[in-house]
């Protein structure tokens, strides 16, 4: 058989070739993308609840969002599970990296044991950490009542219950972030901790001086993504707690579901979730320029 | 008498002429049924010599399905003409779904039992009903069979009836008479203050442990939607002589009687009462660990079969301690309606008619113990023998006459959602007043009510 070279085969044929290759990329991106997209834009000046046909309401859908509390306290219980779990993650993910970066027996076990919850299903773990904090039977309380110490209204106290999610969130989630602070920890010249030991520093002047300030790039990164994860909190609410008590766990992601799949409102669901993901920009961007203002080595 | 030749001819032709006559009538009226003025014709008569068909669906539990599959083999036994099919609502989330779907792909019945009220607002809104009160003998028909004062609640804003009422289920006060003889109780609590006397002497901690045991009553502490129709819902209809969440589509329920309720239930969690957990051990009015519970006829049903030793009575909701006048309470209908996609509505309501006729409502009662829309249930003597051999239905045949329906409203489920959060958080967690939490939940309901306008 004769390969023909490629500089003999005609411009024009070789770029529609090209063009080939591509489309189930596009197709993908149409299907599940762009098309998505589009329809969720046209829903936002519809009332439909699947069934019935769509009904055209202008912009009555976000006039109701104006008015709507409960959207605005979604908004809030998402920022303070967001102001609980972020610093809990990134000082829980650094003391385990530092750990597993340190010189113990069984290391890459741990390394193993520790990531695990990443890779198993949100819903099995939101239902084992169910299991581990009801009120009366939970281990957890079982656990405490044997120590002396009263039992904790987990799930059941309106102000503990955000919490209790932000906990099991941060167990569910910090594999991914001890993941990035050991690479970030490796990273770091050893000469700048020899240095320092001939300089008399001690460890914690040796972490707060040199591990710190070498880990911002990826303090940087795990902040940008625990903020877009936890907007997206859904699964630990919607399992845990259903929202309550009193919705005192309702986030914005669950509150958008409920709209949609539980009372029918596609196209109100779709105005919570635009104005929603304008929220979400515009943190971002704020984050990210507040932090780029600052040097990061 | 003699009679001529002549007046013999004369009557011939006066024979003759009136034949003739009534040859023309019969033809007009033959033209007539054939012009396809459909409500004028008479019902069963062939369409072009074929047999009429029309669909019925039923509810779908087994029980509803025993009395459609019965009286369908009657009717069409009785009428050749016209051929019914029955067909359970297919089974789903809701029978709602399974109905709006229908009418958006136009493959609705041409009669269907198991309609809810409140989903009537939906079901004109997308066009899939017809006004029964078309049919000339709607008024006599229904007003035959139901009290005035309970058909008229089922009348549309726009002044029709889309529906007739069937049946319900009408939510009353079940207690254990063990519980209340244990705890020296003689006399039923009939006000909110007799309950709670009662509730001090029923809620106990049988084993000196300083937990308590038996309570006076328990509610599902869980924000459910419908969990409200068997606490606030009703105990709001009787606070209030009968009134509803709506008037004339509007919300209506930011007064004192909806904080009155939203008291009670705040008193009972308060005082413990009732208890600030979720039972996962079974229903506690069968193991007898709650002295009161709150349901319809069909827990007669459930106590025979799963708890038959527990000794138990009925009696009405208690009601404020200022209230006078019968006791009314929710009563879950379900009512018939005809479809607009049926090419035969005068048959369908022909059908419609048999099927509210006294003896297919008694075999409606023999096998389901669900109460039929009828004022007459305790003076007809075709139903003396069940209630004969059934006493406690006696109760809900009495409070039949006394019931509300929940009036068609958009978002019923989120607006019942809506006072479920606050009854969350001021009845169980005593967060907030009675006041806030009504008016709080008076205010979504209608930002969701104007949104659906």
């Amino acid at each position: 058989m004769r390969l023909f070279p490629i500089s003999e085969i005609p411009m024009q044929r070789r770029s529609r070739t090209g063009y080939w290759f591509t489309l189930p990329y596009f197709i993908f991106f149409g299907a599940f993308v762009a098309y998505p997209l589009l329809f969720s834009i046209v829903l936002l000046f519809h009332r439909w609840n699947v069934i019935t046909p769509m009904e055209w309401v202008g912009l009555k859908n976000f006039e109701r969002l104006l008015h709507d509390p409960l959207f605005f306290k979604a908004i809030w219980n998402t920022l303070r599970f967001l102001l609980i779990h972020i610093p809990l993650q990134i000082v829980v993910a650094i003391g385990f990296a530092v750990l597993l970066n340190s010189q113990i027996r069984f290391r890459g076990f741990f390394r193993a044991v520790y990531f695990l919850p990443v890779v198993v299903s949100g819903v099995v773990v939101t239902i084992l950490w169910q299991q581990l904090y009801a009120f009366d039977s939970g281990l957890l309380n079982r656990m405490l009542t044997i120590i002396g110490i009263s039992k904790v209204p987990w799930l059941i106290d309106p102000n503990v219950a955000m919490p209790s999610v932000a906990i099991m969130a941060t167990w569910k989630n910090v594999g991914i972030y001890i993941i990035l602070f050991l690479v970030g920890l490796q990273n770091i010249p050893h000469e700048l901790y020899e240095s320092a030991s001939i300089d008399g520093a001690t460890s914690a002047r040796k972490f707060f001086r040199i591990t710190l300030p070498m880990l911002n790039p990826t303090i940087v990164v795990v902040m940008v993504l625990s903020t877009i994860g936890g907007f997206s909190l859904f699964i630990e609410p919607y399992v845990l707690t259903g929202g309550g008590p009193m919705q005192s766990t309702l986030s914005a992601v669950l509150y958008i579901y409920n709209q949609a799949f539980y009372f029918g409102h596609m196209g109100y669901a779709s105005t919570l979730g635009f104005v929603f993901a304008l929220i979400i920009l515009a943190v971002v961007l704020l984050q990210r320029k507040v932090i780029e203002t600052e040097p990061t080595a | 008498m003699e009679l001529s030749y002549a007046s013999i001819g004369e009557e011939i032709r006066l024979r003759e002429f009136g034949m003739i006559a009534y040859i023309v009538v019969l033809a007009s009226l033959l033209i007539l049924s054939q012009s396809g003025c459909s409500d004028r014709k008479s019902a069963g008569e062939p369409v072009g010599g074929k047999v009429i068909e029309l669909t019925y669906w039923p509810a779908p539990n087994p029980q509803e399905v025993q009395v459609a599959d019965t009286l369908v083999r009657e009717w069409n036994r009785l009428h050749p003409n016209i051929h019914v099919k029955m067909q359970p609502i297919p089974v789903s989330q809701s029978t709602e779904e399974v109905l709006l779907a229908a009418i958006a792909g136009k493959t609705t019945p041409d009669v269907c039992s198991n309609i809810q009220p409140a989903a009537l607002y939906d079901y004109s809104r997308a066009g899939g009903i017809i006004p029964l009160d078309r049919f000339p003998d709607f008024d006599s028909v229904a007003l035959s069979r139901t009290p005035v004062s309970l058909l008229e609640q089922f009348k549309s804003d726009d002044g029709q009836y889309y529906q007739i009422p069937w049946k319900t289920n009408p939510v009353m006060m079940f207690y254990n008479i063990r519980m209340f003889e244990e705890s020296g109780i003689h006399q039923v609590p009939r006000t909110y203050s007799e309950f709670f006397e009662a509730a001090k002497k029923l809620t106990r901690d049988l084993n000196g442990d300083g937990q308590i045991d038996v309570w006076a009553g328990e509610r599902d502490i869980r924000p459910i939607w419908w969990q409200r129709l068997f606490d606030f819902y009703p105990f709001y209809v009787a606070a209030s002589n009968g009134g509803t969440l709506f008037t004339a589509g509007t919300p209506d329920f930011d007064n004192h009687f909806a904080e009155a309720v939203f008291e009670f239930f705040r008193v009972c969690y308060q005082k413990n009462f009732f208890p600030h957990t979720y039972f996962q051990g079974g229903d506690p009015f069968l193991l007898e660990k709650k002295a009161t519970h709150f349901s319809g006829p069909w827990e007669i049903a459930t106590l025979r079969s799963l708890a038959p030793n527990v000794r138990y009575d009925i009696a009405p909701l208690p009601v404020p301690d200022d209230h006078t006048g019968p006791v009314y309470t929710y009563g879950d209908y379900k009512n018939i309606s005809i479809f607009g996609t049926s090419k035969h509505p005068l048959e369908a309501w022909q059908f419609v008619k048999f099927l509210l006729q006294a003896k297919n409502d008694l075999m409606l009662l023999r096998i389901t113990d669900q109460v039929p829309v009828r004022g007459d249930l305790l003076t007809n003597p075709i139903f003396s023998s069940y209630f004969t051999q059934n006493p406690k239905m006696v109760k809900f045949a009495r409070q039949a006459v006394y019931t509300r329906s929940i009036g068609p409203a958009p978002d019923l489920k989120e607006i019942l959602d809506a006072i479920s959060q606050e009854y969350e958080a001021c009845a169980v967690y005593g967060k907030i007043t009675p006041e806030r939490a009504v008016h709080d939940s008076f205010l979504r309901t209608k930002m969701i009510v104007e949104w659906n306008k």
